[in-house]
Formats: C-alpha cells, sequence, structure tokens
C-alpha cells in the first residue's frame, strides 16, 4: 500500500515535471489535439442542433389526417376509431368533427372569408394519428385509407401524408451521423499519432533518466505510468480548452439557428455530457497514445 | 579527496568451498550478435560470494558483453548462466527487475542526473526501486558517508570533480545493498591518483561481504591489488588466476 502510493506520488511528480520541462512540446500537442476536440466537439453539438431542428419537423410529419365521407355514421367512425387505436404502432388516434375542424380554422382569415362566400362547411371530418416511430407512418397511412369511410374521392387528398418530406429528412439525418461517424475516428486517430510523438519527445529528453531506472530495477510499468498520466493530463486539457471554446460557440450558434425557424434551446446537460466525453476520450487517447510512444524504448 | 589507504585482509586462495554455491556461473556461455560478431564463446567460470575479480582484456575482447550477459541486458546465444542459483538465460522479462535489484552497476561515464544534487541522484535509485520506502533520507546520508562525500549532499554533478561523480554513482549503485557490484570501467575517466581511490572504495565494499566485479584496462591497478584476474581474448577466457596481474609473466599485450 505505501509503495503503491509512493509509486503513484512520483509519476505523478514526474508526469507534472515532464510536463513543465517539455512546455513547448507539450502546450503544441495539447493545441492541436484541443482544436480536433473542438471539432468532434463541434460537430457533434451542430449534428445534435440538426437533430432538434428535424425532431421538430418528425413530430410535425409524425401526424397525418385521414379526411371521412361526409355521410359517415358516428357507429362506423367509432368503430374505426377503436380499430385505429388497437394498433401497437400507433400512438394517439384524434377524431375531428367538420364542426370542430371549423372551429380550428376559426382564426384563419383567409378561411373565414371562403368560409362566409361558401353556404357550406367545406372541411371533412378527420382522424389525426399518431404513430410511436415515424418510419411506421407510412404503413399506417396506407392501412388507414382502406377504410371503406375514408373520403378516397380524390386519391391523393384523402390524407395529409407527405410521404417525401419524410424521407429526404430520414436521410439526410442518416447521412449527417454517418460522416459524423467517419470523421470523428480519422480525427481520434490523428489525435493518437500527435500524442504519441509528444510523448516520444518526453522520453527522448529523458532517456537518461529511463536508463538508470532500468538499471538500478524498476519495473517496465514504473517507468511507464509518469509517461501515461502525462498524456492522460495532456487529454484532459485539451478537453477543457475545447469546452472553452464551444460552450459561447454553442450559444452562439443556437440562437442564431433559433432565430431562423424552428424555436430550439441551448441543452446544457447534452452540453455538459459532451465535454466530459471529451475529457474521457482526450484522457484515454492520451494514456493510450503514451503506452504506443514509449513500447519501443522500454525493450532493454 | 583523499581516502584513508584501505589495506585489504589477506587472501587464503581462490575462496572455493565446494559446498557453497556460487553467486554467478557461467556454462559454456557464448554469444554472437546478430550482425555475425562472436562476442563470447565458451565461457565457464564461478564466481562466489565475497570474491573480488578483475575482468581484464583489450577493447573488443568481450569485457563488456560479459557485464551485459550478467544483467540481461543481453542473452547468451548458447549456454546458461547463473545468479545465485537462479537460471537468468531462461528468465522472463517480468522477472528482470528483481534481478537487476541484485547488483550495483557502475560505469565508466558515471551516468549521473544532472538536474538532480548528489542526495537525489542516489535515492532516484530507491524511489524507483522501493517507492514509499522509509527513512530514505537516512539510508541515502549513510551511503554518501561511505564513499565520503557526507558534505557534497546537496551539490549538483557539474559541481564535483570526475572522481567524486564517480563516488556519487557508487553510492546509488550501493544504496539498495546489491549483492553483487558491477563496475564496467570505473576509472577509465579517471586520473591515476583518483582511480586509485575508487579502487580503494571498491575493496571497502567487496570487504563488506559484497562480490565485487571489476572490467577494467588499468593495468597498475590490477598489478597493485593482487586478486583474481580473468583475461579475456577474442571472447575466450585466456587467464583465470587467483592472484593475478593484468599481463601474465612473458605475455607481451593483451
Amino acid at each position: 500500500m505505501r509503495g503503491s502510493l509512493g509509486a503513484l506520488r512520483f509519476a505523478l511528480l514526474s508526469a507534472v515535471q515532464n510536463f513543465r520541462r517539455n512546455l513547448a512540446v507539450s502546450a503544441a500537442g495539447v493545441l492541436t489535439m484541443g482544436l480536433i476536440l473542438v471539432l468532434v466537439g463541434g460537430i457533434t453539438l451542430f449534428l445534435h442542433t440538426v437533430n432538434s431542428v428535424l425532431d421538430q419537423q418528425k413530430r410535425e410529419v409524425s401526424q397525418v389526417s385521414i379526411y371521412l365521407q361526409d355521410s359517415t355514421s358516428m357507429a362506423s367512425i367509432q368503430h374505426f376509431v377503436d380499430q385505429l387505436s388497437a394498433d401497437p404502432r400507433i400512438k394517439s388516434v384524434e377524431f375531428v368533427t367538420k364542426d370542430q375542424a371549423e372551429a380550428r380554422q376559426a382564426s384563419d382569415p383567409i378561411f373565414t372569408n371562403a368560409r362566409k362566400a361558401l353556404n357550406f362547411n367545406p372541411l371533412p371530418a378527420a382522424i389525426n394519428l399518431k404513430t410511436y416511430n415515424l418510419a411506421d407512418l407510412s404503413a399506417v397511412n396506407d392501412m388507414a385509407k382502406q377504410s371503406p369511410i375514408v373520403d378516397n374521392s380524390q386519391a391523393d387528398s384523402a390524407s395529409s401524408f407527405n410521404d417525401n418530406a419524410v424521407n429526404a429528412i430520414q436521410t439526410f439525418a442518416h447521412v449527417v451521423e454517418v460522416i459524423v461517424v467517419v470523421l470523428v475516428f480519422i480525427l481520434a486517430f490523428i489525435s493518437l499519432v500527435i500524442i504519441m510523438n509528444t510523448i516520444r519527445t518526453a522520453v527522448f529528453i529523458r532517456r537518461a533518466e529511463i536508463e538508470i531506472m532500468k538499471l538500478v530495477g524498476a519495473t517496465d510499468w514504473f517507468v511507464r505510468w509518469p509517461f501515461i498520466l502525462e498524456g492522460m493530463m495532456g487529454g484532459i486539457l485539451a478537453a477543457v480548452a475545447a469546452a472553452a471554446i464551444l460552450l459561447p460557440a454553442y450559444n452562439v450558434g443556437v440562437s442564431r439557428v433559433s432565430g431562423l425557424s424552428t424555436a430550439i434551446f441551448v441543452d446544457q446537460p447534452y452540453f455538459w455530457f459532451l465535454v466530459f466525453a471529451l475529457g474521457a476520450a482526450g484522457a484515454v487517447l492520451g494514456a493510450f497514445g503514451s503506452y504506443l510512444g514509449i513500447r519501443r524504448f522500454l525493450t532493454v | 579527496m583523499t581516502v584513508a589507504t584501505y589495506v585489504p585482509p589477506p587472501i587464503t586462495a581462490l575462496a572455493v568451498d565446494p559446498a557453497l554455491r556460487p553467486v554467478i556461473s557461467y556454462h559454456g556461455v557464448g554469444k554472437t550478435y546478430p550482425n555475425g560478431t562472436v562476442a563470447l564463446r565458451d565461457v565457464d567460470l564461478a564466481i562466489y560470494q565475497g570474491d573480488f575479480c578483475f575482468l581484464v582484456g583489450a577493447s573488443g575482447a568481450g569485457k563488456s558483453t560479459f557485464v551485459r550477459l550478467l544483467i540481461r541486458e543481453e542473452v547468451a546465444s548458447t549456454g546458461r548462466i547463473f545468479i545465485e542459483g537462479q537460471e537468468i538465460t531462461r528468465m522472463s522479462r517480468r522477472k528482470l527487475p528483481k534481478l537487476r535489484r541484485k547488483f550495483g552497476i557502475v560505469f565508466q561515464d558515471f551516468k549521473l542526473l544532472p538536474k538532480l544534487t548528489v542526495a537525489q541522484n542516489v535515492a532516484f535509485a530507491m524511489q524507483v526501486t522501493k517507492p514509499g520506502q522509509r527513512h530514505l533520507r537516512e539510508k541515502v546520508e549513510e551511503t554518501l558517508w561511505i564513499v565520503g562525500l557526507e558534505d557534497k549532499l546537496e551539490k549538483f554533478p557539474d559541481e564535483l570533480s570526475g572522481g567524486e561523480q564517480q563516488r556519487v554513482a557508487i553510492a546509488r549503485a550501493l544504496v539498495h545493498k546489491p549483492k553483487i557490484f558491477l563496475a564496467d570501467e570505473p576509472t577509465g575517466n579517471l586520473d591515476p591518483d583518483t582511480s586509485w581511490g575508487i579502487v580503494q572504495l571498491l575493496l571497502q565494499i567487496n570487504h563488506r561481504g559484497t562480490t565485487v566485479l571489476m572490467a577494467t584496462h588499468n593495468r597498475e591497478v590490477v598489478d597493485l591489488v593482487r586478486r583474481r584476474v580473468i583475461a579475456i581474448e577474442g571472447g575466450r577466457v585466456i587467464r583465470d588466476e587467483a592472484e593475478g596481474q593484468y599481463l601474465k609473466d612473458g605475455e607481451a599485450t593483451i
């Protein structure tokens, strides 16, 4: 126990000492890695924001209205509603009568003017459906339209379902995700190489010390730990620097997008989770890079 | 720096008690480097607890390889080497740190860390092998007293003479009380008087019971001390005498 504490103390002290002695190289490594983490974090936040916008859009499209024939009896409507409610894919079913549909449009001056000119209510009664999963919407829509009580007089307008919009949004989200994953892997690899080289320089500076350590019988892990800690310190510092840049950028970015169209907000828990994840990734990359960096110096 | 001349106790014979197990033994040891150079061939010898041995031979004769095989910096190509009955030629890498803690090693170029003080240099050897050691400071001071540097604890290596730097290296090698003391050309960079002081110190260490093996070119020292001499030439042991000299009578050079 005393031995391990002593070893930890030694490793921490030498890691800090290494970092300071090797400041120019360490700082360059931290800055480069910080920039990479800013990129990774920035892309992730961008994607998260895009997803929030998409979620809004999806919420709007994941509702479909099925328009009913005017002459339909209450009993058959009730039967149809029960049938739809039993479907596991469907989240909610709402029946809107012709009068209710009219009332909902009351605030729209174009509609009220048109309504005055017409002598009757042109709006059909409708059933508004929401699905749990956006992908099910198309099938549910097709299934519902099979019912005889649906107004199929005009094939395309039997429901408000817009297939193309949903598909386009989904494809877009998917492509963005794939690009991000590939980019993150490439950037992670680059930071690994950067850390490796930083640690190699640190090892080179201390090679006399390492030689003596090996000579007097220090274990491989004892020699390794200071460098691994140094790598982890670099990674965590880089994450802190990245967070300092990302936080204001994220706030500004969100307020700009929010002004454009859909209302989205700064997702604080998500942001701090991301900072924590970047720190953890930095530490792991730093440790692994150091491990690779010193490997060949230990074969004495 | 002057050190009171140490008079070694009289030597009876090559201290070989058949019941004693050798501290170091080589059995048919050979070493061929990957580039084809044969550095050692068919070396058979035993060194016992408390021996003081000189390892002599020209540059390139195989002295350094002999030492490197001993601490497993290199692995023998043929034969077997035992340290305190343990075969090191087949030892796993994981066990090497423990093996190396049995040795105290000094070199011609001292290998001190220039940014650490004398006391820190000596303490370093303890910190990296036994972290969290109690009474570290006392042990360091005691060891530096043995080598006669008790008044230079806070000096840096470049403030010391060559002889003093070698004494620091000796203290660093001694602080963990090794069984075997290896000195690879310890006087190679020193003038004759200073060299003599270093050899006196090694004899003193040997007198405390530590086995000492000193690889050297220093003819004067070997001839004055009159201890066991193992001569290597062309990778072979050509001579092994209990009270030897640097050159055998009639030998022109080695």
